[in-house]
């Protein structure tokens, strides 16, 4: 499943390729792609993993830089 | 400096105007003696030196107006173990140099800091709405009909399929339709770029993102505006900045080890010297320096950035690009491969001249084969049924075939009626005389009752502009321009000659059409050279797949052709190719400018650094001032097209 998330407060581009290359390392995960200039998360994952992947990707976010959160 | 939005306005505000104010008050009183304010010595003791002198303390506060929320951030990340942050290097820079008692140059460098920061982020802010500007083709509101002939006013989201809609003069069609009542034109700029209105009358197609011309029309919904064709190029392209160019993933790639390599130099920075010549905190100040003007911001942000603009301004000529990988491939465009009909031909055919043998007239001929040809959509058959001035009356002809690829056969009248190729009329056992000489066009041989009666002669004109076009291609650099295609080889003969192309072959199926690329694109392996492949989309699909570049042309977006190609044209104009390049070449310029400039600056910044010549002014420069410059230069890409708009009107 492919879905596409808007970002808020990213301001950096390089957290965006870090959180970019953080998140395609987790598990489930396909092909993930953070945007710093569309400001948009999109993520390819397994179906019955991606809840867990969203979370994770929530946290690895924050970690790189804290007031970014991805819109539901 | 319009709009600034509130979060900007605050930031501007207090961490940049409030500590400068208060710089300047400590400049001030670094002038003033305690002894001369009365109201201080009551409850500071008697001095005879500065006010800053004695309470160097009050430095304390421009520093933490300014900054305040970088300290905070910084902390904020350390906490989840992110030792790297800019933030927290500049604040251990600046505390560390107020430890050394350089106190107006600590808060001097954060207030500059705080300046380049906010000049960084407006600039990103703006070229972010300049982009969404170029795609402001989306329709605001739509009319939908309802009870008493009355209308309301409704979101584009809510039309469902078959919602009959109202689009008044200069209005923008809300959704894919079909026109119902109403005959006008339509500006098709904001998908094509061309201003040539487009003439539209009940049962045309129409689709969103054109604005209506004078008159009234009424239309029925096709599909919903999610499906539409401008929320589709809208998605295309905010899609297409995230498949990234080779330069970009380069970048990544780079600044992925070049930061670790320089962390490792910063280290070594503060711990060698220190031990050799004690004096750590000096050392330790110059591998905070060291770092901040390590930063890989400026080129993480202008190169993406540049590649933005080149998407955009190739959208607003009408050209969709489906990754920047592709808009950095045209710059290198070597080989251009295109299909005939259509594409470099107008893909309407014309009767040219009818031949009858003896015993029948010429309008006979025609008038038979116009007769079974009526009920085909072939552009070949709607040619003769156009040539025909007196048709043979509908009641007279009946049992009509279509044989696939080879013609039409039917009666009129009492008689059987042959028309297509040579193949379906020996087939059916029709003779063709010798004599009847093959041309270089299109021929179709129409029999009687069993017997050769005649031949319709058709052909297509290859479009005005396409010459020209491949010459400003061939000015562009590119080398080779081949043409392919199915038709006969006398046909591509003529429309080469007439368009300057001396590549060609003819007669091709559509495998024999992907083997020929596959040849083509064996020659160029290896080096950094293009192919592209410009067809219609529709029954191109492979080859499209397989070059390097596939681009579909005109349909005005169709599904199909948005689906198989890399590179999608709205209309059928060959110069937009030439523009694209040009395009292409201009985003790949500032790019490598960008990357040049920045890693030059910055090497010789971190050399001085690490020398002590180069003090924290110049790493906030080498950091903030590089980025700064660096966007500024990507964002030419995005503002030079809109002046060449306005001009244009």
């Amino acid at each position: 499943m492919k879905k596409k998330y808007k970002l808020e407060d990213l301001d950096c581009a390089n957290c965006a390729a870090k959180m970019e290359e953080a998140i395609n390392k987790i598990d489930g995960v396909n092909e993930a792609s953070v945007s710093f200039l569309t400001e948009k998360l999109i993520i390819d994952a397994e179906d019955d993993k991606f809840e867990a992947v969203l979370e994770e990707a929530q946290k690895i976010i924050t970690k790189v830089h804290s007031s970014t959160r991805i819109i539901k | 400096m319009d709009r600034l939005n509130e979060k900007q306005r605050n930031k501007l505000f207090v961490s940049i105007i409030i500590p400068i104010v208060l710089y300047i008050g400590c400049l001030l009183m670094e002038h003033v003696k305690v002894s001369d304010i009365p109201w201080m010595i009551s409850w500071l003791q008697e001095s005879n030196d500065s006010v800053m002198d004695t309470y160097p303390v009050f430095w304390f506060a421009p520093l933490f107006a300014a900054g305040m929320d970088v300290y905070i951030e910084a902390c904020i990340n350390i906490k989840h173990g992110n030792f790297l942050d800019e933030k927290f290097l500049m604040m251990i820079a600046t505390l560390g140099a107020f430890y050394c008692r350089e106190y107006s140059e600590a808060v001097a460098v954060m207030i500059f800091y705080q300046i380049g920061e906010f000049f960084q982020s407006y600039a990103v802010g703006k070229s972010r709405n300049a982009i969404s500007e170029l795609m402001s083709i989306a329709p605001d509101f739509a009319n939908r009909e309802i009870a008493d002939g009355k209308y309301e006013s409704i979101d584009p989201d809510d039309i469902e399929v078959g919602d009959i809609l109202a689009v008044f003069a200069g209005e923008k069609i809300p959704v894919d339709a079909i026109v119902i009542e109403g005959e006008g034109y339509l500006n098709t700029s904001a998908l094509t770029g061309e201003s040539m209105p487009l003439t539209v009358k009940a049962g045309d197609e129409v689709i969103s993102g054109c604005i209506n011309g004078d008159t009234l029309l009424k239309i029925q919904a096709v599909k919903t505006y999610e499906n539409s064709t401008v929320s589709q190029i809208l998605e295309l392209v905010e899609n297409a900045a995230n498949k990234k160019s080779k330069t970009e993933r380069f970048i990544t790639r780079f600044a992925k080890y070049y930061t670790p390599i320089v962390v490792g130099c910063a280290v070594v920075l503060a711990v060698v010297p220190s031990i050799i010549f004690g004096n750590w905190v000096e050392w330790i100040l110059r591998a905070c320096t060291f770092l901040v003007i390590s930063c890989p911001c400026a080129l993480v942000i202008s190169v993406p950035l540049a590649f933005f603009g080149g998407i955009g301004a190739a959208s607003k000529i009408g050209a969709l690009i489906k990754g920047a990988n592709y808009l950095e491939m045209m710059a290198n465009l070597d080989v251009l491969v295109s299909d005939k009909t259509g594409t470099l031909t107008s893909g309407e055919f014309k009767v040219t001249t009818v031949d009858a043998v003896e015993g029948n007239t010429c309008d006979d001929v025609l008038k038979f084969a116009a007769a079974i040809e009526k009920v085909s959509t072939h552009p070949i058959a709607k040619a003769i049924v156009s040539a025909c001035d007196n048709p043979v009356m509908e009641s007279m002809i009946s049992d009509v075939v279509n044989v696939p690829g080879k013609g039409m056969i039917g009666d009129v009248g009492f008689s059987k009626i042959i028309a297509g190729n040579a193949a379906l009329l020996s087939e059916n056992g029709v003779i063709i005389p010798e004599d009847v000489v093959a041309t270089k066009n299109t021929i179709v041989y129409v029999a009687k009752n069993g017997k050769y009666i005649g031949s319709i002669e058709v052909a297509d004109e290859p479009k005005l502009d396409a010459k020209s076009a491949l010459e400003n291609i061939r000015k562009e650099g590119v080398s080779k321009v081949v043409m392919l295609t199915g038709d006969s080889e006398e046909a591509a003969a003529k429309a080469a000659g007439e368009l300057g192309i001396t590549n060609f072959r003819a007669e091709l199926l559509p495998q024999d059409k992907v083997k020929y690329v596959e040849g083509l694109l064996a020659m160029i392996q290896g080096e950094k050279k293009f192919l592209a492949y410009i067809g219609d989309g529709i029954n191109d699909a492979p080859v499209l797949a397989r070059s390097d570049i596939g681009i579909a042309m005109g349909s005005l977006g169709s599904d199909a052709a948005i689906e198989a190609a890399d590179i999608v044209i709205m209309d059928d104009k060959l110069d937009k190719i030439a523009s694209l390049i040009g395009i292409a070449r201009k985003t790949i310029g500032i790019s490598k400018t960008n990357i040049i400039f920045a890693l030059a600056v910055k090497i010789i910044c971190l050399i001085l650094g690490a020398l002590g010549i180069a003090n924290m002014w110049v790493a906030v420069f080498a950091d903030v001032g590089v980025a700064i410059i660096c966007i500024l230069n990507s964002m030419r890409m995005l503002l030079n097209n809109k002046e060449t708009k306005n001009v244009e009107g």
